[in-house]
C-alpha cells in the first residue's frame, strides 16, 4: 500500500503520474498547465496537480521515480559525442551544457521541489518505464511488450516479457540504430519540427506513392531475425540533432522541403514539388511499418505471447499499429494513450509501486486522469468576459441540436485527457459528414496544414457498422486507424481510413457517450472529434484555457459540463 | 543552498561516480574530477547560478 509519483522530464513532453495502492489516480502533461507545447522542463505544475488530485501530501509519498537513468544517459551522450569528434564538437558543448546544467541533477531537483528525502527519489530504465506503462495498463494477460522510440539511455528498441518484478528484457537494439530517429530525420527533411511533426508525416503519407521505398530500405535494413540496422552515415544525428539527416538522404530523395513555403494543396491533391514530399512521406511510412511488423513477429517468436502491448513514441504511429494488428501474429494489440515519453512517468510510477510491494493493475484504463472541469468557474469567467453563460438542463441534447445544424462546438467534460489525443474530455466537435466543416475547422479554427485529417468518434455499438475492425483495444484511445465503411467524408482520410475513437456507454463513463446518443435522434452515428487547441498550442486542460480558445478561435458554442457559453 | 539540497548534490555526485566505476568507464575520470571540482564550487558559492558560467566556459 504505497503512494508513488512518476516523473518524466528534460527531453520533451514532461509529465507526472501518481499511483496510489497500485491504482493510477492522476496523470498530467506539464504542457497542459504551463501552456508551452511539449514543455520539457521539470514538471513542477503537473507534480503539484497530481498530488492535489490524489489528495496526497508530498511528505506522504513512499517513492518518487524518474523515468530514466540520468547517469547512463550522460554516458551515452559523452561516448557518442567523443566518437564523432571533431565533427561533433558543437553538439558536444551543447549536450554537456544540457546534461550538466539540468539533466544530471534532476533527482536532486525533484527532492528539493517536493521537500522529500533524496533517498526516496530513484530512477528506472527508460524503456522499462515504457514497457511497464504498456503491460500494466493493457486489458489482457499473456502479453509481450515492444518498446520503440528514438533513444532511451542507450537502446532504441526492446522486447519485454511480463514478470512479478515488472517487465523483463528479452532483447534490445542499441542506439544509433533507431526507428524513432529514422522517422525524425524524415520529419525534419519534410520541414516539420522533430518530436512534434511526426504525425503530420503520417497524415501526409496518404497523399503519396512509396516510390522512394527501396532507397529508404537501403538506409533502414530489416534483418532476418526481425531486428533492423540504420545506415548511420546517412543520419548525422550527432552533428545536427535538429535535423538528423545527412548527405546521402539528400542524394537519394532530392532537396529537403523549405518549411516556410506554404503547401501546394489544391482540391484535395498535392501539386508540383510537394507531391515528391508526399511520396517521401509515403515511402518512410511504408518502410517504418515493415520494420515494426518485423519486430512484432520477432517478439512473438521469442516469447510465444498471444497479445502485444506497444509503447514508445513510435507506438503513436496509428497506421503502423493497424498493420501490426491486421498482419501480425497477435490476437490483440494495445497502445496506452500516452505511449511517448510522457507515458514514461506513468510506467515509472507503476514500477515504483511494484517495488513498494503493490501489484499495479489498470486493466480498465481510463485516460481521464487530469484536472477536473469547473463549471462554476467557467460561468464566472465567461460572464466577466461579457459572454452569455447559462446552465442547461440537458447539455447533450442541447449540443446535439447545435451540431446537427452544422455548428462547431467546444466540449469540456470531466477530467482532462492523458495522452496527445482529445478523447471527449477537451474536444472540438462537428458533424462528420461534411467536408466544408472539416475545411473550416482546419483553416479558421485550428489553423493547421490543409492536408491534415480529422478523427471520428462513435459509440462502441455502432463502430463495427462504420469502421472495419472497430472496436478493438486501441480504438478507445485513438492509437490506431480503421478503414471507413460508411459515408463520412468529413473524417475519412484520402486513403479511406480514419483514426477512430470508440466511446464506451454512459454507464462506463465515456465523456462523449451521452452526446453521441443524443445525436442519433438527428440521424448521426459519428462525430468529428478534434483536440481543443489551435496549431502549435497544447491541448486545453483548465476551463480558463477552454475559454481562452473560445474567445480567440470562435467556435459556435462552448459547453463546460452543464454550462453553455455563447456570444 | 540548504543543507538538504547540498546533501542531494553530493548524493548525485556519488551515484555518478558509482555508475562510471560500475561500468568500468575509467577514461571519463578526468571529466568526473572536473565535475567534483564544480561540486566544490557549489559548496563555496552556495548556488548553481554562480557556478554555471565556469562550467560553460570549461566545456
Amino acid at each position: 500500500m504505497a503512494a508513488v509519483l512518476g516523473v518524466s522530464a528534460h527531453y520533451h513532453d514532461a509529465a507526472a503520474a501518481l499511483v496510489v495502492d497500485g491504482k493510477v489516480v492522476a496523470a498530467l502533461h506539464e504542457e497542459r498547465l504551463s501552456r508551452v507545447k511539449n514543455d520539457p522542463s521539470l514538471p513542477r505544475m503537473a507534480i503539484d496537480a497530481c498530488l492535489t488530485l490524489g489528495g496526497v501530501d508530498a511528505g506522504a509519498l513512499d517513492r518518487v521515480v524518474f523515468y530514466e537513468n540520468p547517469y547512463r544517459k550522460l554516458e551515452r551522450v559523452l561516448v557518442g559525442s567523443l566518437a564523432a569528434f571533431p565533427n561533433g564538437a558543437g553538439f558536444f558543448r551543447r549536450a554537456l551544457r544540457q546534461q550538466l546544467g539540468d539533466k544530471l541533477w534532476v533527482l536532486d531537483e525533484l527532492a528539493a521541489h517536493l521537500r522529500v528525502d533524496r533517498a526516496r527519489v530513484r530512477f528506472v530504465d527508460h524503456h522499462r518505464s515504457h514497457a511497464a506503462s504498456a503491460l500494466d495498463c493493457a486489458p489482457f494477460d499473456d502479453a509481450v511488450a515492444l518498446t520503440i522510440d528514438g533513444v532511451g539511455e542507450a537502446e532504441s528498441t526492446a522486447i519485454w516479457a511480463p514478470g512479478d518484478a515488472g517487465p523483463q528484457r528479452v532483447a534490445s537494439i542499441a542506439y544509433p540504430h533507431s526507428l524513432g530517429l529514422f522517422y525524425a530525420a524524415i520529419t525534419a527533411y519534410l520541414g516539420f519540427r522533430v518530436n512534434e511533426g511526426e504525425y503530420k508525416v503520417m497524415g501526409l503519407a496518404a497523399f503519396g506513392e512509396p516510390r522512394f521505398a527501396d532507397d529508404l530500405r537501403d538506409l533502414l535494413q530489416v534483418q532476418p531475425d526481425g531486428s533492423f540496422r540504420l545506415k548511420t552515415s546517412a543520419f548525422d544525428e550527432h552533428l545536427r540533432p535538429d535535423r538528423a539527416y545527412g548527405r546521402e538522404v539528400l542524394e537519394r530523395l532530392g532537396p529537403a522541403r523549405d518549411p516556410s513555403r506554404p503547401w501546394s494543396f489544391v482540391h484535395g491533391r498535392m501539386e508540383g514539388e510537394d507531391q515528391r514530399f508526399a511520396d517521401v512521406a509515403a515511402s518512410a511510412q511504408r518502410v517504418l511499418e515493415e520494420a515494426v511488423l518485423a519486430l512484432a513477429r520477432a517478439a512473438h517468436e521469442r516469447t510465444g505471447a498471444r497479445h502485444l502491448a506497444l509503447a514508445g513514441g513510435v507506438a503513436l504511429n496509428g497506421c503502423a499499429n493497424a498493420r501490426v494488428l491486421a498482419e501480425g501474429p497477435f490476437a490483440r494489440v494495445f497502445v496506452q494513450p500516452a505511449a511517448g515519453d510522457a507515458g514514461g512517468a506513468l510506467g515509472a510510477a507503476l514500477l515504483g509501486a511494484r517495488e513498494e510491494g503493490d501489484l499495479p493493475r489498470a486493466r480498465d484504463f481510463d485516460a481521464a486522469l487530469g484536472v477536473a472541469a469547473d463549471p462554476a468557474r467557467a460561468m464566472a469567467v465567461a460572464q466577466h468576459l461579457g459572454l452569455r453563460a447559462e446552465r442547461v438542463s440537458d447539455p447533450e441534447a442541447d449540443a446535439a441540436a447545435r451540431l446537427a445544424t452544422g455548428e462547431i462546438v467546444a466540449w469540456v467534460r470531466g477530467r482532462s485527457e492523458w495522452g496527445p489525443r482529445a478523447l471527449g474530455q477537451r474536444s472540438l466537435l462537428a458533424r462528420a459528414d461534411q467536408v466544408t466543416l472539416r475545411d473550416e475547422l482546419n483553416r479558421r479554427i485550428k489553423g493547421r496544414e490543409p492536408f491534415r485529417p480529422f478523427a471520428p468518434a462513435t459509440s462502441e455499438r455502432h463502430a463495427a457498422a462504420l469502421f472495419e475492425g472497430a472496436p478493438n483495444d486501441m480504438t478507445p484511445f485513438m492509437t490506431t486507424v480503421c478503414r471507413v465503411t460508411a459515408e463520412l467524408p468529413g473524417v475519412t482520410h484520402v486513403d479511406g481510413t480514419a483514426r477512430v475513437q470508440t466511446v464506451a456507454q454512459v454507464a462506463q463513463g465515456g465523456a462523449l457517450a451521452g452526446l453521441l446518443e443524443a445525436l442519433e435522434a438527428h440521424g448521426h452515428r459519428a462525430l468529428l472529434n478534434t483536440s481543443l487547441n489551435a496549431a502549435g498550442e497544447p491541448l486545453a486542460a483548465r476551463v480558463t484555457d477552454a475559454l481562452d480558445f473560445f474567445v480567440r478561435r470562435k467556435p459556435d458554442a462552448l459547453y463546460v459540463e452543464d454550462v453553455r457559453i455563447t456570444r | 543552498m540548504s543543507r538538504r539540497r547540498l546533501l542531494g548534490r553530493l548524493a548525485t555526485l556519488r551515484e555518478l561516480v558509482a555508475h562510471f566505476v560500475a561500468r568500468r568507464k575509467f577514461f571519463f575520470l578526468p571529466l568526473l574530477v572536473v565535475l567534483l571540482l564544480a561540486g566544490v564550487l557549489l559548496l563555496l558559492t552556495g548556488g548553481l547560478s554562480y557556478v554555471a558560467p565556469f562550467v560553460y566556459t570549461l566545456f
